[in-house]
């Protein structure tokens, strides 16, 4: 039971981790993840149960994730702006839309439960979340557009000396990757928790990053560092199911959890060398 | 001036993305802008209430604008400001006399500097990424400071509070039947001592060398850690104090709610306002006014066009996408 807990509450910790190692490891940061969460989140409810469809709610997720990664890509790409500032706004835009969006369409105050014509099977995501991982390990480290993509993080002005358009690697980089964030939230709200609330994300686009850390920007590490949040996660409701501490204690767990491992492995970790910096043509 | 304009820009975009939402969710996008930007201005309780909404976004902004001048992140006042009131509370619950207030301020900005120093010596010695630290340690505040205020503190009088400031330790209404208090000039005061600080002091000469160029700095024998110590200390504290006024000057309950609702989110909305406000201190003291503004048009838009008030913190959120695209120039140098 234990096991089955933590590697569901992986999901879309690993989801938005390996969505940011993409964009990351094209050059582009965003720290914007919490908000796509959100927003993917309350997108699948709304979509899944208008549609009466879950997977159609999912497909809108990923999709409105896509989209905002478009822009935000846009903005640090092409008009070179700035990345944290813009991820920072995409946060507080999601908080903004999605406590907003649930009263104005549901008239009820951040909280609506699922209906069960939207929900989704939580394993079928979860085998999704871990191949996707599986796949961008080896689109990254083993394939020709893994190699651009990685070039265009490390060494832009060499990438783009041989031919590589270093301005759409990193936009698309960064739409992908804002995606999966969104997909993450989707299963959130409606596979893993079946309800979707204006701070349902609660943290886990920042343990995402916290994550992408503790990888190395390896997606396959990225794995072992969701599932050791995700073991903190389900391991604060069993304490708090046999009534070992009041729940706001076991609460604190996963973000203590995540303080720690971050503590602990900063040093060996080595990010990409252009991250976070604009690309100009000579 | 051109900050000034750009702010400008990204309100009429933020405007014109928001009657757009308005529109489509089925709300009178006029009556929406004519409740939070005319009427608060149509009554004086109006306006002081704006006044007292800015008072801790003013605070929670200089401890953003703080670490933004020294090219750091601080995205923990949230949870420095929920310490701050855990403080407040606790000194009501030592002291039942005038008392507390003083105890408050030293209670409250301690746990509050406390909760800063975890992030600072983290990034210092460990090279911790302030942005995750600081939000693991906001989540951890906010249960800690929920259980406390729902057992040790809780008020058996009125369970969805903590017990309350004693009557001779609060700062009452200034004029009677406002909510503006004493409060209010305390955070003005601190904008404007945080400006003295950065443009006059060393310490505020060190911090703006290091956020310009840090190895620069360091080789002029600047030390990193120092810069980011200090920075987040200086942040603790005018968080620290937010959180203390949102108990010991907030009528009429002179309490902290159980579910933090007085303290939620003032971290945020002082992003917003140190990032409108270009980082500068006095800047950031004129987005907060303004932000205040918009929520206590808000409220009104809440009751006058039926529409959320959060409403308003997606306007904000559209205001800073529109930001980042022009703040390059301005602190990103490092």
């Amino acid at each position: 039971m234990l096991l089955t807990q933590t590697i569901h509450a992986a999901v879309p910790i690993l989801l938005a981790a390996v969505g940011e190692i993409l964009a990351e490891r094209s050059g582009v940061v965003n720290i914007g993840l919490e908000g796509l969460m959100l927003i993917g989140a309350f997108v699948g409810v709304l979509v899944g149960d208008v549609a009466g469809s879950g997977l159609i709610g999912v497909a809108a997720a990923w999709a409105v994730g896509l989209l905002l990664g478009l822009l935000h890509g846009a903005i640090a790409v092409y008009i070179r702006g700035d990345q944290l500032v813009a991820g920072v706004a995409m946060n507080l835009f999601g908080a903004g839309l999605v406590a907003y969006g649930i009263q104005a369409v549901w008239h009820v105050a951040g909280y609506r439960q699922t209906p069960s014509w939207a929900l989704v099977d939580v394993n079928a995501m979860t085998v999704l979340a871990f191949a996707v991982a599986g796949a961008m390990w080896y689109i990254l480290s083993r394939t020709r557009l893994g190699v651009a993509i990685r070039a265009s993080g490390e060494d832009p002005e060499a990438a783009y000396s041989v031919g590589i358009d270093v301005f759409k690697i990193r936009l698309f980089s960064t739409a992908v990757g804002a995606s999966l964030a969104s997909l993450g939230g989707a299963y959130l709200s409606l596979a893993y928790l079946s309800v979707v609330t204006k701070d349902i994300s609660a943290g886990r686009g920042f343990i995402a990053l916290a994550d992408v850390v503790f990888a190395n920007w390896n997606p396959l590490l990225a794995i072992a560092g969701a599932l050791i949040f995700g073991f903190f996660d389900a391991l604060s409701y069993w304490l708090q199911i046999f009534g070992v501490a009041r729940y706001e204690v076991t609460r604190m767990l996963p973000y203590i959890a995540t303080l720690l491992v971050v503590a602990g492995v900063i040093g060996r970790a080595k990010p990409p060398r252009a991250l976070g910096k604009p690309f100009r043509k000579e | 001036m051109r900050g000034f304009l750009d702010s400008l820009l990204s309100l009429a975009v933020a405007i014109a993305v928001g009657a757009v939402v308005a529109y489509i969710s089925g709300y009178n996008p006029l009556l929406v802008y004519y409740s939070m930007f005319v009427v608060p201005f149509t009554d004086v309780v109006y306006v002081t209430s704006a006044l007292a909404t800015a008072t801790p976004i003013i605070l929670t902004g200089l401890t953003f604008a703080l670490g933004l001048k020294a090219g750091l992140f601080n995205i923990g006042a949230e949870g420095q400001t929920y310490m701050g009131a855990l403080g407040a509370v606790i000194a009501s619950y030592l002291a039942a006399s005038a008392l507390a207030l003083p105890l408050s301020f030293v209670i409250g900005i301690s746990l509050a500097v406390a909760w800063a120093m975890v992030p600072a010596l983290l990034k210092a010695y460990r090279g911790v990424n302030e942005v995750v630290s600081t939000i693991m340690m906001n989540w951890i505040a906010y249960w800690l400071v929920i259980m406390e205020a729902s057992t040790t503190f809780s008020n058996p009088m009125q369970p969805s509070e903590t017990i309350k400031m004693p009557p001779s330790a609060r700062l009452t209404p200034l004029v009677p039947g406002t909510s503006l208090t004493a409060g209010f000039f305390v955070a003005v005061v601190a904008a404007l001592l945080v400006y003295w600080l950065l443009e006059r002091s060393v310490i505020g000469y060190e911090l703006t060398a290091a956020g310009l160029n840090p190895v620069a700095a360091r080789i002029a024998g600047i030390p990193q850690s120092r810069v980011v110590i200090y920075s987040f200390l200086l942040g603790g504290v005018t968080s620290g104090v937010a959180g203390v006024l949102q108990v010991a000057a907030m009528p009429p309950s002179y309490s902290l709610a159980t579910n933090l609702a007085n303290v939620y989110g003032l971290g945020l909305d002082g992003i917003t306002a140190a990032m409108l406000g270009r980082g500068n201190p006095l800047g950031t003291l004129l987005a907060a006014l303004f932000l205040g503004l918009m929520e206590e048009g808000a409220r009104h838009m809440q009751a006058l066009a039926m529409t959320p008030f959060e409403f308003v913190k997606m306007l904000q959120g559209i205001m800073i996408l529109v930001i980042a695209v022009r703040m390059l120039e301005l602190w990103r140098r490092r």
